[in-house]
């Protein structure tokens, strides 16, 4: 783990000779906070969530929001855009806590689109698809606006904050009892506890997290449109969580960097980038579907607590399969 | 504001039976395997740029019309047989993830092989036009589609309930351990089953371009509305599939008279809603995802 | 147990920053190609996947064209010219990582480009906080030039109030005064419809219909059917890019071009083509044309030299003739590179204070400048009808050139513009 925080803080310096922009990592960081809102769904609780971009989206225009008429300071700010995002989850999670699998999936979308929609045609309040501009936050002490090095070393410190929340959170009995969900709903159900309450708060979870990523990203960018919301933002968190390897600790920081980083480069080198995107998922999803953590882990005999290529649901026990069904 | 609704209504159940010929394919290829297409919207894009080169070659309108989806269903097999067989029997999340990226790919291929602008595809002559219906004058293109719609239908359905391979598919979907045990072919049969699906996303891709610009993307656009149809209609329903066009068409045209802000975003207010009520759709089968 | 699972742990986790390691290390011996050593960097952010993919090339074009000319003339200030490609894939939060790359690591000077008004909008407020020189190229947003504008930009395009006046104009003097718009249900097209109402009031026209339609919509059946019944002189599109092929695709298919006049404030010649001929018509607004002396000035030997190089290097490797994004690039590039020259630096503040306010003359007729209070190019705008099949001589040469607008007489004045938009330079 320290190795890690060490390479990271030493990117900087790194940067000009290995050509990664700074900004790009920053970005990959921040991605990563939001794959890891993605991977406590599908990794440990086993749903996937195709609607987080609207919790990232909903973090970000709150950031920007906040920050335009209240005329906060930024972290205030990031937690106006958290609590936007849990503000949109409380209002679908009741909705989603009652379904599984695919249905859970695409009810997320369901709920996304909505979210997008919205953000696209209340032009007066997010700005439409010409998007938002979000001022660059200010240092505590003074005013100066936090240049790239400075925000990455925020994002940096953010993003092992949230590492290490994330950490605790699944390692905690919560954490292991949405394990045991994704595992076998049925048996913990009937241990007494009432498996929707704990899928409700992972959803919100999962949304704190998104809407935090949101909010900082769109402080890093300096801008926010409503693209940020649609699903194949949601798809792209997913990607990221499962190259790296849903259901790790640290998947998700690799998955995002791989992506993140690789197309920034990819994109520089051949206007066909799509294609290596393209064809490292199809590889991915073929090739190493536990990710590239859960299989260099699987190898070595540390699989981790909950990671192997899901069988079709339709296995699942038909009490659990009816409460959920229509 | 009623005598709107009549002319709103026709143009509603066009665009419902459009949608259907789409999600029919979806539904037959989610049915049979549990894949989750994302790449449904690429082989009609494929169908449609085939047709187009086919046509600017000199070829005519029915020709292409036939021979284009053929040549995608060719495609779609060596698809089916080296990505997405070994996904069989996994979490169809990861079906969703591998079409998705093809998607990717594919658009892109487009983009190499016939460039990034739009091209221009107009139906044949004979199709084009006005028919003077009263109360409105409506593209004979648009019947076009309605007639293929029913064609397409009847010949699926004459396929799956009165041919020995039909009954075979209709089997499986109900019990693939069992017909295997039986002595089919399944894997012979999960392919014929992807051809089949990706016929009738062929078929619908050349009807496509007839209404919109044929670019690397016109076909996803169309997926969405595709996937809320099989949902609506219910998933393992093939007549679920059209009555959820239909239903879907008229949604969209009628909120285009009442509350046009919301004309789009109206199909993913009747997915969650149908999700949230009653997953398995109106016609759907229990069971069939968990 | 903790030995082995100690050494495990360790494993995995070298193994994987190695991999991480790698990552980032391969990346180095990747060449950015032709790099000279004491060459001016300039970063274009264009999109070359997606909708706008097509535009971003050709807008590229007209970047390269100009740098080449300048490059053969010496270069400025004694340096050669080079540009830096970036796909910003028409989002914004892309083009802004891709700003700051340019900039921070490959050490542009100044961004030029954008054709998405998100983008544009998103690579403006980037540069303002890098301080560095901005060209928005293509989009046409009005906030660019608006309630958003900054010392550091500067847009070529004409702005969305321009279009809608321009056009307006002219189609009411054609055609009569009732107008039925099919308007896009988002920013641009609210802006749009603003515009247009203004030139209503002005000339005592009346709307008898106006369609939103939402974001996503393929099929304009629905909204086309109510047009016949409310009987309008002429019939306004508004949206643009795919949505505007499929509408007027469909337009056709429901009769409606024959019997009603359309127009609307833009047509480009890259959805043009993506229609077939029947769907070709109206009367549209357009920025430049390749053919006509009307657009590219009598005896303007600039802008005619600009067409025939064009033809020498590049109609064979697209096929097409240049469009008004070429010229967009063009201008943008060329205009760039003379405040370098003028203002003898690299400097952006200075560079912009060399650029705002200097008439010129360039590829297109009765010359231009960059207006100083909000640093839009006021520059004439043009109405076209189209010719389904282009000249007998040039079936791509679809634009048949019926009005002129100089640009003081469609573009807001100094006056209102100040009311929301005041340019400050840093101190």
């Amino acid at each position: 783990m320290l190795v890690a925080i060490v390479l990271l803080a030493l990117e900087p310096f790194f940067a000009p000779y290995i050509k990664i922009d700074v900004t790009i990592v920053s970005a990959a960081l921040l991605f990563a906070i939001a794959a890891m809102s993605a991977n406590l769904l599908l990794g440990y609780t086993g749903l996937p969530p195709f609607g987080n971009a609207a919790f990232f989206g909903l973090g970000a225009y709150g950031c920007g929001l906040s920050l335009k008429y209240l005329n906060v300071h930024f972290i205030t700010a990031t937690l106006f855009g958290m609590l936007a995002a849990l503000l949109g989850a409380l209002i679908v999670a009741p909705f989603l806590v009652r379904r599984r699998g695919i249905y859970f999936g695409l009810l997320s979308i369901a709920f996304g689109q909505v979210f997008y929609f919205i953000a696209y045609r209340f032009t007066s309040v997010t700005g439409g698809e010409d998007g938002m501009s979000v001022p660059r936050p200010y240092l505590v002490f003074s005013s100066f606006t936090l240049k790239e090095t400075a925000f990455y070393y925020l994002s940096l410190v953010v993003f092992v904050i949230s590492l290490l929340a994330f950490k605790l959170i699944v390692q905690s009995p919560f954490g292991r009892t949405l394990v045991a969900i994704r595992q076998n709903e049925l048996r913990v159900r009937y241990l007494g506890l009432d498996s929707n309450r704990f899928v409700f708060v992972a959803i919100l979870i999962s949304a704190g997290f998104a809407g935090l990523s949101g909010a900082l990203s769109a402080m890093l960018n300096g801008f926010i449109a409503p693209l940020s919301l649609d699903w194949h933002q949601s798809g792209d968190f997913v990607l990221a969580t499962i190259l790296g390897g849903s259901g790790t600790v640290w998947g998700p920081l690799i998955g995002s960097l791989i992506y993140e980083i690789g197309r920034d480069i990819i994109s520089t080198i051949t206007p066909y980038w799509q294609i290596f995107l393209g064809a490292l998922f199809v590889a991915c999803v073929l090739g190493f579907p536990r990710g590239i953590l859960g299989t260099i882990l699987a190898r070595v005999g540390a699989a981790p607590l909950s990671n192997e290529p899901e069988e079709a649901n339709w296995t699942q026990s038909p009490a659990i399969a009816a409460d959920h069904r229509g | 504001m009623l005598e709107h609704a009549g002319p709103q209504i026709f143009n509603g159940l066009v665009l419902g039976a459009f949608y259907a010929i789409v999600a029919i394919g979806l539904s037959l290829i989610m049915n049979l395997t549990g894949t989750i297409n994302m790449a449904h919207g690429s082989f009609m894009t494929l169908a449609g740029y085939l047709a187009f080169t086919m046509i600017a070659r000199g070829t005519n309108f029915w020709f292409a019309f036939v021979a284009a989806p053929i040549i995608a269903v060719l495609v779609a097999v060596i698809v089916e047989r080296t990505l997405i067989r070994p996904l069989y029997g996994r979490d169809p999340v990861y079906s969703l993830l591998l079409t998705f990226g093809l998607s990717l790919i594919a658009e892109e291929v487009f983009h190499v092989i016939w460039g990034a602008n739009t091209l221009p595809f107009a139906p044949p002559a004979s199709l084009s036009g006005t028919l003077a219906l009263g109360f409105m004058n409506f593209p004979v293109y648009r019947l076009f589609i309605v007639v293929v719609l029913v064609l397409a239908f009847a010949a699926l359905a004459l396929f799956l309930y009165y041919t020995r391979f039909g009954l075979r598919l209709r089997a499986a979907v109900q019990d693939t351990e069992m017909i295997a045990a039986l002595g089919t072919n399944t894997q012979l049969l999960y392919t014929i089953n992807f051809g089949l699906g990706i016929l009738l996303a062929g078929i619908a891709g050349v009807l496509a371009v007839g209404l919109l610009g044929l670019n690397p993307t016109t076909g996803n656009t169309l997926l969405m509305p595709a996937f809320v149809t099989v949902i609506i209609g219910g998933m393992g329903s093939l007549y679920g599939s059209i009555v959820g066009g239909i239903l879907i068409g008229l949604a969209t045209s009628l909120m285009t008279l009442y509350v046009p802000a919301a004309s789009e975003v109206v199909i993913y207010v009747l997915m969650a809603i149908v999700l949230t009520i009653r997953p398995r759709g109106l016609f759907g089968e229990e069971g069939l995802f968990g | 147990m903790s030995g082995p699972t100690f050494n495990r742990r360790t494993f995995v986790k070298g193994a994987g920053y190695g991999a991480a390691a790698l990552a980032v290390g391969v990346p180095a011996f990747i060449p950015r190609l032709g790099e000279a050593a004491d060459a001016i960097k300039i970063g274009v952010l264009e999109p070359y996947t997606g909708t706008y993919a097509f535009p971003g090339e050709n807008e590229t074009i007209g970047i390269q064209m100009a740098i080449d000319a300048w490059n053969k003339r010496g270069g400025v200030l004694g340096r050669q010219i080079e540009i830096v490609k970036e796909d910003e894939q028409s989002k914004p939060d892309v083009a802004a990582q891709k700003a700051r790359k340019l900039v921070n690591q490959d050490k542009c000077v100044a961004l030029i480009g954008t054709v998405s008004s998100g983008s544009s909008l998103s690579v403006q407020a980037a540069s303002h906080d890098m301080n560095v020189l901005f060209f928005a190229s293509g989009g046409h947003t009005d906030d660019v030039t608006g309630s958003k504008c900054t010392w550091n930009t500067f847009r070529t395009c004409h702005s969305t109030w321009m279009e809608a006046h321009a056009t307006a104009y002219t189609l009411a003097k054609q055609f009569g005064k009732r107008f039925y718009f099919i308007t896009p249900d988002y920013a641009y097209g609210h802006a749009l419809q603003t515009a247009f109402d203004d030139v209503i009031k002005q000339i005592g026209g009346t709307t008898v219909g106006t369609d939103l339609t939402p974001l996503g919509t393929t099929d304009f059946s629905s909204v086309l059917t109510k047009v016949t019944p409310a009987k309008p002189d002429v019939l306004v599109v508004l949206v643009q890019g795919d949505d505007y092929t499929n509408c007027m695709k469909q337009a056709d298919s429901f009769g409606l071009l024959k019997k009603f006049p359309v127009g609307g404030p833009q047509v480009e010649l890259e959805p043009l083509y993506g229609l077939a001929p029947e769907a070709r018509t109206g009367y549209w607004g357009i920025e430049w044309s390749y053919s006509s002396d009307v657009c590219l000035g009598k005896g303007n030997n600039a802008a005619h030299q600009f067409v025939k190089d064009y033809f020498a290097h590049y109609l064979n490797t697209q096929k097409k003739p240049p469009t008004a994004r070429q010229c967009f690039g063009y201008v943008s590039m060329d205009r760039m590179l003379a405040g370098m020259a003028a203002a003898k630096t690299t400097d952006s503040a200075k560079v912009a204070r060399a650029i705002e306010g200097e008439k010129f003359q360039s590829i297109f007729a009765d010359g231009g400048y960059y207006r100083k209070e909000d640093h839009q190019l006021m520059w004439p705008m043009w109405v076209a009808k189209i010719r389904p099949n282009g000249t007998p001589s040039d079936p791509n040469d679809l634009f048949d050139v019926v009005a002129k607008h100089d640009a003081a007489s469609i573009e807001q004045s100094v006056a209102e513009k100040a009311k929301i938009c005041k340019i400050t330079y840093p101190s």
